[in-house]
């Protein structure tokens, strides 16, 4: 039985913002008597986790997540909830947990805009007080795994998106932490870059057991990396379990799309009073409908969109997580 | 022990930046020394019609003026990145990278950059003080006074821009304001009797200017005021702890922005 790493209890953020009016006297009104609203980012949340997992956090945007990991972080006051990391509680015992953790927010740089890689790394070693040979061990470590060398003489600036952010996350394990948190590492990146990233995550996974929370909306990630999904709408869980699990309670989703003509035509099919479960979208000229195969039958999803339709081609695809996760989400 | 090794390096880092943009380096400090000699014209000028001014003759304001210029230079070369945090460093969450790392925040965003530019403003203060120096009346005691009240006239410079800088954990930015607070030591560069009753209040007591140049200068060069270096250690130091329970206000205020 492994030890969680990260114990999260009953956790809340709730936002209270000031309302803003754009007419000037109630806007003039308010400077003496602030109105507020209040906004509920993150809903009595529970998970543990043990050491070593990689633990796949997802969401849409505006779910919560990156609210959960700056509460995780120590960054943001929880409103209420508990969080115990590493023994450590994150926003009291700042200056000794974030020894602990490695932080990469895929959108910014914690690196120094003017300065080479190399400098800025010299600069983290100081901060974290690293002895010369574990940081020279570390910094060839990384140099194999990432391929730092050909730019780590290079100012931050001039890096392109797929090396800033293979330099980001040599620089949040310089410190050998115990647990790293990644939010959206691959965004943006194209996809070899994204597998580089994907197998560096990996064997930095394996080799150094550190513990890994990783929030990303391309599901690859989660399907080649993590061992268990957990999945918030609106703040709240709505999924907890790993990648097996979410195909066998969701995974008899399947997904056809039917290319037509008219667009327009799809106001013909009217498909919820024939198939009540069904999802539909449109995107250009192509009709696309999730279902599930234990309630709808595809042979009659077919017969009866080409007796209403002129469909040009059919393709049935087998749903991806991605198609899942959406699905989980809107119900 | 850590913290000089960091400032160190930090600045050892501000000078290899330096040589990346060194035309920027040259116009700064060019700019900084033109502003202040356009100053030292104008006080001149004026000087050549009215020969004094409230009493105070042109050496004498001279030496006010260059008294003035050191510990503004000082603490513009040492804690510049203040300004920048006011400006950006909140609104764009950038603050989050300095609550992740195990060492000070206010230490990291004070010192991280260095102004050289600032050399220019310490350069021409030393220059008038060099010109007035036959005004005062040194003695030993005068002298190691002189330079014991430099880091403490720093200090209030430097506590205002932390104080103005903090409040950006609840406006997301505050260079205006911090720009507002900061040019009234403008009025420190002369000599505080030409002011009326609420002015020179204010700089004594409310953002104590005064204590920056007029106070002690006053003293180098006549004795007047000769209890000012208590009371400027005392409002100096006074006022750099306000600073700091402002600053802590601020961050466990602190909501970061953006996703």
């Amino acid at each position: 039985m492994k030890n969680n790493i990260i114990e999260v209890s009953n956790l809340n953020k709730v936002f209270k913002k000031q309302t803003k009016s754009s007419n000037l006297i109630s806007y003039l009104k308010t400077l003496i008597l602030p109105e507020y609203t209040y906004f509920q980012a993150v809903k009595d949340l529970n998970f543990q986790i043990p050491e070593g997992q990689i633990f796949g956090f997802i969401g849409a945007n505006g779910a919560g997540k990156s609210t959960t990991i700056k509460m995780l972080t120590g960054i943001l006051q929880p409103t209420s909830g508990n969080i115990v990391i590493d023994g450590y509680n994150p926003q009291n015992d700042r200056k000794e947990y974030v020894k602990e953790i490695g932080v990469v927010f895929g959108q910014r740089t914690q690196l120094w805009w003017d300065l080479p890689v190399i400098e800025t790394y010299f600069v983290l070693k100081e901060i974290y007080q690293i002895p010369d040979s574990e940081f020279n061990d570390r910094l060839a470590f990384f140099d194999d795994i990432l391929e730092l060398r050909k730019f780590i003489n290079n100012p931050v600036r001039t890096l392109s998106l797929g090396q800033r952010m293979r330099a980001d996350i040599a620089a949040s394990l310089l410190h050998n932490p115990k647990i790293l948190f990644l939010d959206e590492p691959t965004i943006g990146l194209d996809v070899s870059v994204k597998d580089r990233i994907r197998q560096a995550i990996k064997e930095i996974n394996s080799q150094k057991k550190t513990t890994i929370i990783l929030t990303t909306h391309d599901l690859r990630d989660v399907e080649v990396l993590c061992d268990r999904i957990y999945i918030i709408n609106n703040g709240q869980e709505i999924f907890d379990g790993t990648l097996e699990k979410l195909k066998s309670s969701y995974g008899s989703m399947r997904e056809v799309v039917f290319s037509v003509d008219h667009i327009n035509d799809i106001e013909k099919l009217n498909y919820k009073l024939k198939f009540p479960e069904i999802e539909v979208y449109v995107k250009d000229n192509d009709i696309h409908v999730i279902f599930d195969s234990n309630k709808t039958v595809l042979p009659e999803l077919i017969k009866y969109t080409l007796d209403k339709v002129v469909v040009k081609n059919i393709l049935v695809n087998e749903t991806s997580i991605e198609d899942i996760v959406k699905k989980i989400m809107r119900t | 022990m850590q913290y000089i090794k960091l400032y160190k390096i930090f600045v050892r880092q501000y000078f290899k930046q330096l040589l990346e943009y060194k035309l920027d380096f040259i116009i700064g400090i060019l700019g900084i020394f033109v502003t202040q000699c356009l100053n030292i014209v104008f006080l001149w000028v004026i000087f050549s019609k009215i020969p004094s001014l409230y009493g105070w003759n042109l050496d004498e304001l001279i030496f006010i003026y260059g008294f003035s210029l050191i510990p503004k230079g000082l603490d513009h070369l040492l804690t510049d990145n203040l300004w920048i945090f006011a400006k950006k460093t909140v609104v764009s969450g950038q603050f989050d990278k300095y609550l992740l790392r195990p060492i000070s925040p206010l230490f990291q965003i004070t010192f991280e950059t260095f102004q050289f530019d600032a050399v220019g403003e310490i350069l021409i203060g030393v220059l008038l003080l060099i010109k007035s120096f036959n005004i005062v009346y040194w003695t030993p005691q005068k002298a190691i006074l002189f330079i014991l009240t430099i880091p403490f006239t720093t200090l209030i410079y430097t506590s205002l821009k932390i104080m103005t800088a903090s409040i950006s954990f609840w406006t997301k930015k505050s260079g205006s304001v911090m720009y507002i607070f900061y040019m009234i030591n403008n009025f420190a560069k002369y000599p505080v009797n030409i002011y009326n009753f609420v002015i020179r209040f204010v700089i004594t007591f409310i953002i104590p200017f005064a204590f920056t140049a007029f106070y002690p200068a006053s003293f180098f060069i006549r004795g007047e005021n000769n209890t000012f270096f208590y009371s400027l250690i005392m409002i100096s130091i006074l006022f750099f702890l306000l600073s700091l329970f402002i600053w802590k206000k601020g961050i466990s205020s602190y909501e970061s922005s953006g996703s």
